[in-house]
């Protein structure tokens, strides 16, 4: 059921590795020369497999694929590019297993990484030879080859991440899509040393290493720090999110899980990656007006949810960085359709999806209605004030969750 | 600062100005019009050109202490790729060309860019002509290269880039203490910090250059990608850092505004610790920790129910639990930010007695001296209470708060921290607090009459928070 495409991607890669691994690896025997070369690469493929990098959209590329690009440049032929590259992975696979990840992520990680590694092989080394006799420099050639295997790398491994978390997670395909596709400026990074080392290893010798190494070295500093940057950032503004609720002026609670619901929504509608990020913050403050209340009933003060909304708004408007979302908390409230009219093309999909989220989860949680009673309070509204749209998408990520039945 | 002393700096400005523009045209005129060098090929200067100059006027400030400043970088890459021929021509014409930013003509600098301008090509210069050495040393030809080129190229970049970093310090160092007089030079003292990773990084641009003159033109859009790969993604890491910080000022700015008396107050106290961390010779990273506790010192009263924090008399004994507990409700939810832990440490101490008496924050015991940032961030603290008008009273003013500061020295707040933060605002020249003396009484009288002129201010900014109640209309609840 779930995860089935993975295992039949498994397999195959499992099936492939294995005849490529023996077959190759007795090619070399049997003509006896590169084997020396196809193993140091195997080797440290394998090793490498241990390091990764955090991308921008907080997941992992795994180190391997630099020195891959290397061996493609440096060892003669597809097949014992081929025969580094399987053994690599199989002991990549057996270093993966050491480090104890458990997570179920790093699986299809290394599902994917494989498979585009594998096809970046091939690719490089076939257009390396088609290339060669050229009148491009042997530089140029190497480059270019590099080039076009590195894209056939990355849009395979958007691919194949997309494939498999689909059925995963029922995020839209879409979403995981341009989540890959925001990795682009790490993995050219690492290509770029990779590609370094193997076009300057025969001519510059020990040189080499600094020069592909070193500026390696500089951008993943910057990438690592980005991202716990990234990760306190998010932190902070879960923390301060939650200032009311710990006043006594909101229900407990109820911005992390509104933030949370919507959040699955939004990925499961296929956002961009980006928007996200920005309905997350907007999920998690959408009640941040509610700090300026002396007492937590907003009618028995005499104010209306659109004051909350609207100083809400005021609020994170005095962060520069937080316009978009100080907008997107202002008009949660609005209705999505007027009476008369087609849809209010003016409200961001990002405040019905939050509106939605949050008027759940207050039926859930406040008035303690059960999960259909609540989705049918939802559905009561949808001429107006809800979306069916987004109503639909709620319904879906309930069911995901085994909240209600599918 | 006195008429007399803003003029005496103008004219040092001037003098500077013609002396360090005199000096970049002098050495751009010989090195044009003597045969020593050759210009370098256009269609190799002008992409190095324009690389220099953008990163030139994009500079990253990662944290106090580190730049990244992958100027350096291109320069000694263009410097190998041009060879000992063109190198320092071809550099000196780069940092020439960099002099006028788009920042200083809409701000209509004139003094920064021409100091710039001879300071940079003098820099260039120096460090290419160094480099040129050390090709020239090692034989250099043309390409492709061997080893002991390359050892050349690595020494010499090294060597370079030392020379690039040192000249532009001291002529730092000049035209500051030319100009600012002594004191301000201070954060320059971390010399060492600044060099390593130029040094760093004008090893790898030598080593670019040479990949250059080993594999050929393939090499440069590889040398482009790690040139722009590098700077984005140091980019993205100071933007997201800066947006860090900005957020949560932000943040508090806005919910200071619901309540009048602490409004601006945390701004204040965070430049106040940031003054006396500077003059007590803090580094980058002890500063920008102090900088984060002085903006979180008040989350927790943003918490705590109004009445209590408005409250004229004495809290009662359970009132105190209550009020304390928010708070801490507060700090439990920012540890949950990681980095914000040492940071919680010291606003939630800095209430102790510098002699150990006091309130002392969660996980200290009473007896305990507290830490010296959280001493500095008291007497900020306390310095801005007294100086700003209250619920209760009106501000008092600057002199008497130094005297409330001295009083207490040696009990409440740490006598090391009251004088440096003396010094340091009276070097500023700030001045706060009411200008005229006050009784007590007048001073009361006079807040009232405030409020009704800055609810008047809310008006005119929009904002319409349900406004805090004055201390009176509390007791109608």
């Amino acid at each position: 059921m779930a995860d089935s495409r993975l295992h039949r991607l498994s397999l195959l890669l499992l099936g492939a590795i294995a005849v490529l691994a023996v077959a190759s690896v007795a090619l070399i025997i049997r003509s006896g020369d590169a084997w020396g070369g196809a193993l140091f690469w195997a080797v440290v493929i394998a090793g490498m497999h241990y390091l990764s990098v955090p991308t921008p959209s907080g997941k992992r590329i795994n180190l391997a694929i630099g020195p891959a690009v290397a061996a493609a440049i440096l060892l003669p032929g597809t097949v014992v590019v081929l025969a580094a590259y399987s053994v690599g992975l199989v002991g990549g696979w057996g270093v993966l297993q050491w480090r104890a990840t458990t997570d179920r992520d790093a699986d299809s990680d290394y599902v994917a990484e494989s498979i585009s590694m594998l096809a970046f092989g091939v690719v490089t080394s076939v257009a390396l030879a088609a290339i060669s006799g050229s009148s491009l420099p042997l530089a140029w050639e190497q480059l270019l080859s590099v080039i076009a295997g590195g894209v056939v790398w990355f849009v395979l491994r958007a691919l194949v991440s997309a494939w498999v978390g689909t059925e995963r997670e029922d995020l839209a395909s879409r979403y995981l899509w341009l989540l890959a596709l925001e990795d682009w400026s790490v993995a050219l990074a690492i290509f770029t040393g990779g590609a370094l080392f193997g076009m300057t290893w025969p001519l510059m010798g020990i040189w080499a290493f600094p020069v592909a190494i070193l500026p390696y070295a500089f951008s993943h500093l910057a990438f690592v720090r980005y991202n716990s940057t990234r990760i306190t950032y998010g932190q902070m503004i879960r923390a301060l999110a939650q200032i009311p609720e710990v006043a006594d002026l909101a229900p407990r609670g109820h911005a992390t899980r509104t933030a949370d619901l919507a959040v699955s929504m939004a990925r499961e509608i296929g956002l961009h990656p980006n928007e996200v990020v920005e309905l997350e913050y907007a999920a998690l403050m959408h009640d941040v007006g509610r700090i300026t209340l002396t007492e937590p009933a907003i009618l028995k003060a005499g104010y209306t949810d659109e004051d909350i909304a609207r100083w809400g708004a005021q609020i994170i408007a005095e962060a520069p960085y937080l316009q978009e979302v100080s907008e997107y908390v202002r008009v949660q409230h609005s209705p999505f359709r007027r009476p008369g009219e087609a849809m209010d093309p003016d409200i961001p999909m990002i405040s019905k999806i939050i509106k939605v989220a949050s008027a759940y989860d207050q039926a859930v949680h406040e008035m303690h209605l059960s999960p259909l009673e609540g989705l049918e309070r939802i559905h009561r509204g949808s001429a107006y004030d809800f979306d069916p749209e987004v109503s639909a998408s709620l319904r879906r990520v309930l069911a995901q969750r085994g909240v209600i039945a599918a | 600062m006195s008429r007399a002393a803003v003029q005496r700096q103008h004219r040092t400005k001037i003098h500077l100005a013609v002396g360090f523009g005199a000096l970049g045209a002098a050495i751009l005129g010989v090195l044009v019009w003597m045969p020593w060098q050759t210009f370098p090929d256009l269609r190799l200067w002008i992409p190095f050109a324009t690389a220099f100059v953008y990163f030139e006027w994009h500079t990253v400030e990662v944290n106090d202490r580190l730049f990244a400043s992958p100027s350096v970088m291109v320069l000694l890459t263009a410097a190998v790729i041009f060879g000992p021929e063109s190198a320092v021509i071809g550099a000196a014409a780069m940092a020439a060309v960099g002099l006028i930013a788009p920042a200083d003509i809409s701000e209509r600098r004139w003094f920064q860019p021409i100091v710039n301008f001879g300071q940079q090509v003098a820099s260039a210069t120096a460090a290419t002509a160094v480099l040129s050495l050390f090709m020239s040393v090692g034989g250099l030809t043309g390409w492709p290269i061997v080893d002991a080129e390359l050892l050349m190229i690595a020494i010499g970049s090294v060597f370079a880039s030392i020379v690039y970093g040192f000249v532009n310090y001291r002529m730092v160092l000049f035209i500051v203490g030319r100009v600012y007089g002594r004191l301000e030079v201070r954060p320059w003292s971390h010399i060492g910090a600044i060099l390593l990773p130029m040094t760093g990084m004008g090893f790898l641009g030598g080593l670019l250059g040479a990949t250059y003159l080993t594999i050929g033109t393939a090499a440069l859009p590889l040398i482009a990608v790690v040139f722009f790969v590098g700077y984005m993604a140091f980019e993205s890491y100071a933007r997201l850092r800066e947006a860090q910080e900005s957020t949560i000022r932000g943040f508090i700015k806005a919910l200071e505004a619901k309540d009048l008396y602490t409004r601006g107050h945390t701004e204040r106290v965070a430049r106040f610790t940031e003054m006396i961390g500077k003059q007590m010779g803090f580094d980058g990273t002890q500063l920008e920790r102090l900088r984060w506790a002085a903006l979180i010192h008040d989350v927790g009263k943003l918490a705590v129910p109004r009445e209590l924090i408005r409250k004229r008399s004495r809290l009662t004994d359970e009132e105190y639990e209550a009020m304390q507990q928010h708070v801490h409700f507060v700090e439990d939810l920012l540890e949950d930010v990681d980095f914000l832990q040492p940071m919680i440490e010291i606003a939630s101490n800095h209430h102790a007695h510098y002699d150990g008496n006091g309130y002392h924050g969660a996980g200290h015991e009473h007896g305990d001296a507290p830490s010296q940032e959280a001493c500095i961030l008291a007497v900020a603290d306390t310095f801005d209470a007294i100086t700003s008008t209250r619920s209760y009273r009106v501000a008092l003013t600057q002199p008497y708060a130094y005297a409330e500061l001295r009083r207490h020295a040696g009990t409440q707040f740490d006598p090391e921290v009251v004088e440096a933060f003396i010094e340091g605002m009276e070097t500023s020249g700030h001045r706060y607090g009411s200008k005229i003396e006050l009784t007590d009484d007048e001073a009361r009288d006079i807040a009232e009459e405030g409020l009704e002129a800055i609810r008047n201010a809310d008006q005119i900014h929009g904002r319409d928070f349900p406004l805090a109640p004055i201390a009176e209309d509390v007791d109608d609840g």
